[in-house]
């Protein structure tokens, strides 16, 4: 496995940092969003100081663009595609693990109990228990 | 850039694999632990397939692209993982 790189330091910064900026600014805009919406008083009010921030952040890349335009769609793209990767592969599991019959204790459940059970019977049985207590309320 | 976006995609869902396999073998039981099992050793193929088969036309984890990619997905997690934790502070803190 060759893990020569070969970086120099601004390619390295360039693909990281931006990035990470890009990461910050995504996760303060989807809380800030969060917050404000459904937050009251000061918390709406910190939810919108996230919110500004993110948009900041997320402003700054498209509006100042302070990078290559390949590298960034390059790292963007990277990134988008992991991200969709792991979706999937969670869809998969998700998917996977619901058509599995996970129940398999069925056969240590003693079915023929209920299956000799009488429900009528047992209903009268507890009509009768019911009625009896009643006549002796009655009694007394 | 289909190249690209096929290597990280797979190096996204080997992460998944590995990581779910690896918690459903340990906390699953019986049927659902040898599903877990099952991704767990495909998740460590895909990783087999990544790491030891440099010279494949589809994916080739010698080259300073997919690294690239590697850095740009490390960058960004860490950057999500920061704004969630500027947003918990922000909000205990309140």
């Amino acid at each position: 496995m060759d893990m020569s790189m070969n970086f120099d330091g601004e390619l390295v910064m360039d693909f990281f940092v931006s990035m990470l900026l890009i990461g910050i600014g995504v996760a303060l805009l989807a809380t800030g969003m969060f917050t404000s919406y459904f937050g009251a008083g000061k918390s709406q009010k910190i939810g919108f100081a996230l919110l500004f921030f993110g948009i900041a952040i997320l402003a700054y890349f498209i509006v100042l663009y302070p990078l290559d335009e390949n590298t960034f769609m390059e790292a963007l793209i990277s990134g988008v595609s992991v991200l969709s990767g792991m979706v999937i592969g969670m869809f998969m599991i998700l998917f996977v693990l619901m058509k599995v019959d996970t129940v398999d204790d069925l056969e240590d459940l003693d079915l023929e109990d209920l299956e000799d059970l009488d429900l009528d019977e047992e209903l009268k049985k507890l009509e009768e228990e019911l009625n009896q207590a009643d006549n002796k309320e009655d009694e007394e | 850039m289909m190249d690209i976006i096929f290597s990280m995609g797979l190096v996204g869902f080997m992460l998944s694999m590995l990581g779910m396999g690896l918690l459903i073998a340990y906390y699953g039981s019986s049927k659902t632990r040898n599903v877990g099992v099952g991704f767990l050793l495909l998740g460590i193929v895909l990783a087999y397939y990544l790491v030891e088969m440099p010279s494949n036309h589809l994916v080739d984890t010698s080259d300073v692209v997919f690294w690239n990619g590697m850095l740009a997905f490390i960058g960004g997690m860490t950057g999500g993982i920061i704004g969630i934790v500027i947003f918990l502070i922000a909000i205990i803190k309140s």
